[in-house]
């Protein structure tokens, strides 16, 4: 069976300097798979190659089986949404109109929002716990309203994959967890394949099905998530100490760089 | 909503019974001087008024979202300048010709003009990778408004005394025109920038949220951004070479008209339409009544509202850190 997404030996290089350099990966159906690694390891970069928001200069990323470079924006838009790092902060429109402007992809040109549109963006209003902000300005938000409304704009695109790009970025340790957890049961319960870049490997360790870690623009190691919770592996990753602190009733060990932890 | 809309023809039904001659709608019919003072100088100059208007706070509004931020406008950017110089050197060099039966030669070189102008600033913009702050942005706007002007000093100063007398005095701006000839141009113009402002509007609403949202929503955000970037160009161009650049218009009417019906653009357009509209038809009549019976032309007037505009607005935002509302 075709995977949903597949990058094969993908290579990004930006006036003169490589930032990818022959990845290969695959997104199963509802598969739930982060990509780790050190600042300015290429995650970033690999999600838009995977996005179709940045040509790849070798290799091909194909969607379903067919190459992004073929499909039109609108196409890729209805089966891969994204939650981008940042950038959002000061968008002048009200929530649930920002919301609504994800069903671009599935709006006719000239035509209006349609009566199921508009239940879509009630419904993920509605799932993100939004509801009752739905009519405030978007730069008026904290950041965790501003998180969940973003999630509720990628759910309104009804597609079948979520891109996240460091979605813990600035944010408490509530919001986060909230957010985490909204991200895990859409992945559960509706089946949605998630591809989430990030630098920290706790996040990937509890929600992960798979891990792909870059580093230096190169795939160093892939596996099962639980194989990341393995300190040597990490510090040849990051390069610097951790400490694997086991939690009581925890799903997978709490990583933590051992300068941190004294 | 319906307030602007309403207020706005008010302006442009009244205006042509406002100045140095009072007339009334019964002159209308009127066989002797009054009636054709009304049909042929009142009446399209306030429709012309009216065209340009609202072409340039089209204009204005689909380029303060195409750059994310509401100090862009084709004359802050320095695009009326282009559109400017191109119409100087056809006059300059009395050039003659008509572009596929529609564009003059005035109107055509305009539109080169401009989009020489808009070239430049893309380029800036691309070269540093869409990342260009708001500062840059309005610097280079800067550089390319002097480049163009200072082209055009050389120009006139080269040129003989009428020529000479002709380009200085247009490229002040101004709504002068005889019978309703001159909107033939200016129509199409305005129709132009309005179909294509309405036809993408949802991509403009999410263009302002970023490119990066704009591509991940579907939006072909090259392609938008060259056909509005066109659009604007051939508009501003055409508008130019009748009217000569009129400043700031295009930077006032769609930033109040964003604080008055917001920032999604099917609303956006209809507002900065009879907005931009209302409000020069209105500046007009000032520019012709206040020192009468001397004119001022138009586009000094509204550059000396802009100017102080523009001002308090970067004053008032720096306060509160908000680039959109």
């Amino acid at each position: 069976m075709t995977p949903l997404l597949e990058a094969r030996s993908v290579g990004l290089s930006v006036s003169g300097s490589v930032i990818l350099e022959d990845v290969s990966l695959s997104v199963g159906r509802g598969e739930f798979v982060a990509v780790i690694g050190p600042n300015g390891a290429g995650k970033s970069s690999l999600l838009k190659c995977l996005g179709g928001l940045v040509r790849p200069t070798s290799g091909e990323v194909l969607l379903e089986g067919r190459p992004l470079g073929r499909l039109s924006g609108r196409d890729i838009a209805r089966k891969i949404a994204w939650i981008p790092q940042t950038g959002t902060d000061m968008l002048p429109f009200a929530v649930r109109d920002f919301v609504a402007l994800s069903r671009y992809a599935w709006r006719q040109p000239f035509g209006g929002e349609s009566r199921s549109d508009r239940e879509i963006v009630d419904e993920a209003l509605h799932l993100t716990e939004m509801s009752g902000l739905a009519e405030r300005r978007m730069f008026s938000l904290s950041g965790g309203e501003r998180q969940r409304a973003l999630l509720a704009a990628a759910l309104a695109q009804t597609s079948e994959m979520l891109f996240l790009d460091e979605p813990a970025t600035s944010l408490d340790y509530r919001s986060q967890a909230e957010a985490a957890a909204l991200v895990d049961r859409v992945n559960r319960e509706r089946g949605i394949s998630v591809v989430m870049v990030t630098h920290d490997v706790n996040p990937a360790l509890r929600s992960a099905d798979r891990v792909f870690a870059l580093k230096g623009g190169i795939l160093a190691h892939s596996g099962e998530a639980r194989l990341f919770a393995d300190t040597s592996l990490l510090r040849e990753l990051f390069g610097t100490e951790f400490l694997a602190l086991d939690g009581e009733g925890a799903r997978a060990p709490y990583i933590a760089p051992r300068s941190m932890v004294g | 909503m319906p307030s602007i809309i309403v207020l706005s023809l008010v302006c442009l039904a009244t205006a042509p019974f406002i100045g140095m001659q009072s007339l009334s709608l019964a002159d209308i019919a009127d066989e002797g001087s009054g009636g054709r003072i009304l049909r042929e100088l009142r009446i399209p100059r306030a429709l012309l008024g009216w065209t340009t208007g609202a072409t340039l706070s089209l204009c204005g509004m689909v380029f303060q979202a195409l750059f994310r931020n509401s100090l862009a406008s084709p004359d802050m950017l320095g695009v009326s300048t282009g559109a400017a110089f191109g119409a100087v050197v056809s006059i300059r060099y009395g050039l003659s010709f008509t572009l596929f039966g529609l564009l003059s030669s005035l109107s055509a070189c305009s539109f080169l003009g401009a989009m020489a102008a808009v070239a430049t600033i893309c380029a800036a913009w691309r070269l540093r990778g869409g990342g260009i702050s708001e500062g840059t942005l309005l610097l280079s706007g800067v550089a390319v408004s002097f480049l163009f002007s200072s082209l055009n000093m050389i120009l006139q100063y080269g040129g003989g005394y009428v020529d000479t007398f002709r380009m200085m005095r247009w490229s002040m701006g101004g709504i002068q025109t005889v019978g309703f000839s001159s909107l033939g141009a200016a129509v199409p113009a305005m129709l132009l920038i309005l179909f294509m402002a309405a036809a993408f509007s949802r991509e403009l609403d999410l263009m302002v949220c970023g490119e990066e949202i704009a591509m991940s929503r579907g939006v072909q955000v090259e392609r938008v951004r060259w056909l509005l970037f066109l659009a604007v160009s051939l508009s501003v161009g055409m508008n130019v070479a009748v009217c000569g650049p009129i400043g700031f218009v295009g930077l006032v009417a769609p930033h109040i008209c964003r604080s008055l019906v917001g920032a999604d653009h099917a609303r956006l357009c209809v507002a900065s339409l009879f907005f931009g509209g209302g409000f020069l038809v209105l500046c007009d009549t000032a520019a012709r009544t206040l020192w009468a019976p001397a004119e001022i032309p138009v586009g000094v007037l509204t550059s000396c509202i802009g100017s102080a505009f523009f001002l308090w607005l970067l004053i008032a935002r720096g306060r509160r850190n908000d680039r959109w509302r």
